[in-house]
């Protein structure tokens, strides 16, 4: 960044005598093209999501009318949002339990556990991560086809010739196959930090632990979990920002929001509206609306999570 | 000291300018990569103070930001010194090679003209940054129905360059006008008039019949018929079930909107169609309209019972391949499906047919939609008498040729003639008795939350999933209509 070369420049000529004036003359200086940057490229645009939500206006044209408020309560009546934002709170809600749990029982066992091929599963439940979601949607369609998927092959042999279950076909069923789809794809990332952070806990605890006859799960509830409390913490945030982002892309390329709009997620109903409904001012007050929502969620989180820091 | 001093405020400013220009998108190399990030509003100004010149050369695909600066008036005499004609189409399965070698066509015979052809398969993705910072290619070919809507956006924001009087052009080399040389119907219907006040807006380009495509080898080897009405249709339902073979299958619920306009069509009659078209008061209930519906909500029992889970576009081909694999007898298609499922494998002896709608009444009307692709001029175009020009010299026998060899035919006079193969017997369907239905929604302004596709052709999967009745949809058609028609463009 050009930010980060300037002090070094200037002490070459030496600060001794620099008044404290000075100093943050250059501290505001040098920090100027960074805060710059970040006007331009993160407040103005966050506002003009804010100020274009209350304009009609196709996307192209210098034409934009000014509607008030007319867009949040047209959102308001809309069933087919509402449709996606219930689909977006489970999958929040299903996804970021199933994946915590997965990923912190993982990295428990994979840390404090000597298991063979250790590093081999931590390289195998990592990949997912590394992968493009086109190829994980890809991969999911595949085993979620109705005919040959692997998962409907599976389950033939406990159900016999029934008709097959169309798991990204039944709007009933396709939300959850979207579900298994995006823990799939987050337990690798969540588990390797999860174990970063185990990691930093001193064994000698363990050890005093286990003299006084502490079994396994008692460790890992009274030491790991404390200890990596902080970390927790921090991915629950992740979890949800993730989510939202991470649900929108697989949506788009596993199911197109479809059957019928039953896999819509918040982003990729935004998506239509403004990019494919001509209505980009409606779009991004669906924007400002997940804004708020995750805002509000991660502060939630935050505050309901809150414990005295436990320090080792 | 001061020098000091002076120093340090001129290497910040230097830094500030320095972020300030990358940010700008001013030069050519960063100036996409900026516009994605800022917005129409704080670009607008610094692109237009870019010092690109207006003879930079394309690139193949992304054009950048330039600025192509272009004063002069296209004149009709064929020179065109030092002017830029930019030109954005979408690349089909006609390929790309075609419109370069347009391109080239029409730049020789003008002097010193350039034509800059940005062409790509997501051709939303590299022209839409560039046109909400004011950067509208001349010409565009790209069709309605498309799922970014790129086109409908145009139209419903009244940002179109009119066009009736390309069609009172005289064709460039030639002595008939545009307007002649252009198949009957295929500017008087409401996609090429949106506003429905007979000014033509979108230039008919490529066209092929929709129809149904079924595997003709298969019909032989059974010895069935392909059926001329509906009922006929049913009886042989039940005669493909006997085998386990299912009656009809669909690559999205999208395609069924070629399907729905060519049964309202035979359904309803012209009159009753073009107001359903216009989301008329009450016509929802009318017994034909009911009709319509009814033979859907059939066919969707008929329906190869996994096609919505493949009814995306992500595995849609895994529908078509039913057909090839002797699965299912029809689908609702174009003849770009050939090509597209080219080299997919298929049951021995298989052979593409293609027919139109079975009629509703014995000896009734069959209806085939005509789908054609558009070219058009945003209202923000700069050179739009050469791109008027541009645009007649696409009906030219020259440029036709040059389409046809990729297969791109237009509704052209004689151009049926000229073909052979394959191509002969989709274009021939009209002349084997088929009504051509052109026509589609009429344009409204823009409704929050209502599309044509959600409220019409989407609620299809879960017709043959079972999670919706006919009565839900229609009463969803009829209240997103009411909405629909308060919002239509007079």
């Amino acid at each position: 960044m050009a930010g980060g070369q300037c002090p070094s420049a200037i002490l070459k000529y030496g600060d001794e005598e620099m008044k404290k004036k000075r100093r943050s003359g250059f501290i505001i200086a040098c920090t100027a093209p960074a805060i710059i940057l970040f006007i331009i490229f993160m407040i103005v645009p966050t506002i003009d999501v804010f100020r274009m939500s209350l304009y009609k206006w196709g996307g192209y044209t210098a034409e934009k009318t000014f509607v008030g408020l007319e867009n949040f309560q047209k959102l308001a009546k809309n069933p087919k949002f509402f449709q996606a934002f219930q689909n977006s709170v489970l999958l929040i809600v299903i996804v970021t339990l199933v994946t915590f749990a997965l990923a912190l029982i993982f990295a428990a066992i994979l840390s404090r556990e000597k298991i063979k091929g250790q590093n081999f599963f931590r390289v195998v439940f990592y990949i997912p991560n590394i992968l493009s979601v086109v190829v994980i949607s890809a991969i999911f369609s595949a085993i979620y086809d109705p005919n040959q998927g692997l998962l409907n092959s599976f389950l033939q042999l406990f159900r016999g010739g029934k008709d097959p279950i169309l798991w990204l076909g039944s709007p009933k069923i396709v939300i959850y196959s979207v579900v298994i789809t995006m823990v799939w794809q987050a337990i690798g990332y969540y588990m390797v930090m999860y174990m970063a952070s185990m990691a930093n806990v001193p064994e000698s605890l363990y050890e005093s632990a286990s003299l006084e006859g502490a079994g396994r799960i008692k460790q890992f509830f009274s030491i790991t979990l404390p200890l990596v409390w902080t970390n927790i913490r921090t991915t629950l945030t992740f979890f949800i920002i993730s989510t939202i982002n991470m649900s929108f892309t697989i949506v788009k390329a596993m199911t197109s929001g479809g059957p019928d709009g039953a896999s819509n997620v918040f982003l990729s109903y935004m998506y239509q509206e403004a990019y494919t409904n001509s209505s980009y001012g409606y779009g991004m007050a669906i924007g400002v609306t997940v804004f708020i929502f995750s805002f509000a969620l991660a502060g939630i989180l935050n505050a309901v999570t809150k414990r005295d820091e436990i320090e080792f | 000291m001061k020098l000091k001093r002076v120093l340090c405020v001129l290497m910040a400013a230097v830094m500030v300018a320095g972020t300030a220009a990358c940010g700008g998108g001013g030069d050519d190399k960063s100036g996409t990569a900026g516009d994605n990030n800022t917005t129409e509003d704080d670009k607008a100004g610094e692109d237009s103070t870019g010092e690109d010149n207006a003879e930079e050369p394309s690139g193949d695909g992304e054009d950048g930001a330039d600025d192509t600066q272009t004063e002069e008036p296209a004149d009709d005499g064929g020179s065109a010194d030092g002017q830029v004609l930019k030109v954005a189409a979408v690349e089909t399965a006609y390929g790309a090679d075609m419109w370069n070698e347009i391109c080239e066509a029409f730049e020789a015979s003008h002097d010193g003209l350039t034509v800059e052809l940005t062409i790509d398969k997501k051709l939303e993705d590299i022209i839409t940054q560039q046109m909400k910072s004011g950067e509208y290619p001349d010409v565009i070919l790209r069709a309605v129905g498309a799922e970014s809507g790129l086109t409908e956006t145009f139209v419903k924001d009244n940002n179109l360059v009119e066009m009736t009087d390309v069609l009172a052009m005289t064709v460039p080399g030639e002595s008939t006008t545009v307007g002649d040389k252009i198949l009957p119907g295929f500017v008087e219907n409401s996609i090429t008039n949106p506003y429905g006040d007979g000014k033509t807006y979108l230039m008919p380009m490529f066209y092929g019949p929709c129809g149904l495509f079924y595997n003709q080898g298969l019909f032989t080897e059974k010895g069935w018929t392909v059926p001329e009405t509906w009922d006929q249709m049913w009886e042989l339902g039940e005669k493909a079930k006997a085998e386990g073979i299912a009656l009809f299958t669909y690559p999205t619920a999208g395609y069924f909107d070629a399907f729905l306009y060519a049964l309202m069509h035979e359904a309803m009659g012209n009159d009753k169609f073009q107001e359903a078209l216009r989301y008329g008061e009450g016509v929802w209930d009318t017994p034909e309209a009911q009709q319509v519906f009814d033979i859907i909500e059939k066919l969707a029992s008929y329906t190869e019972p996994t096609t919505p889970a493949n009814a995306n576009d992500n595995d849609f081909q895994k529908n078509q391949q039913l057909i090839l694999d002797n699965k299912a007898l029809f689908m609702p298609n174009g003849n770009w499906v050939i090509g597209e499922m080219a080299e997919a494998p298929r049951a021995e002896g298989f052979e593409w047919g293609f027919t139109a709608l079975p009629a509703v009444t014995e000896g009734g009307e069959r209806a085939s939609y005509s789908f054609f692709e558009q070219i058009w001029m945003p209202a923000g175009a700069e050179n739009q008498d050469l791109g008027k020009e541009f645009i007649a010299y696409l009906y030219s026998d020259e440029a036709a040729s040059i389409f046809a060899k990729s297969g791109a035919i237009q509704p052209i006079q004689g151009m049926t003639d000229k073909l052979d193969g394959d191509n002969k017997l989709y274009y021939s369907i009209y002349d084997t008795g088929a009504v051509a239905v052109m026509d589609a929604f009429a344009t409204t302004d823009p409704v929050e939350g209502i599309t044509v596709r959600s409220t019409f052709l989407d609620p299809v999967n879960s017709l043959v999933t079972g999670d919706k009745t006919k009565d839900d949809w229609v009463n969803q058609i009829k209240a997103d209509s009411e909405q629909l028609r308060a919002a239509l463009k007079e």
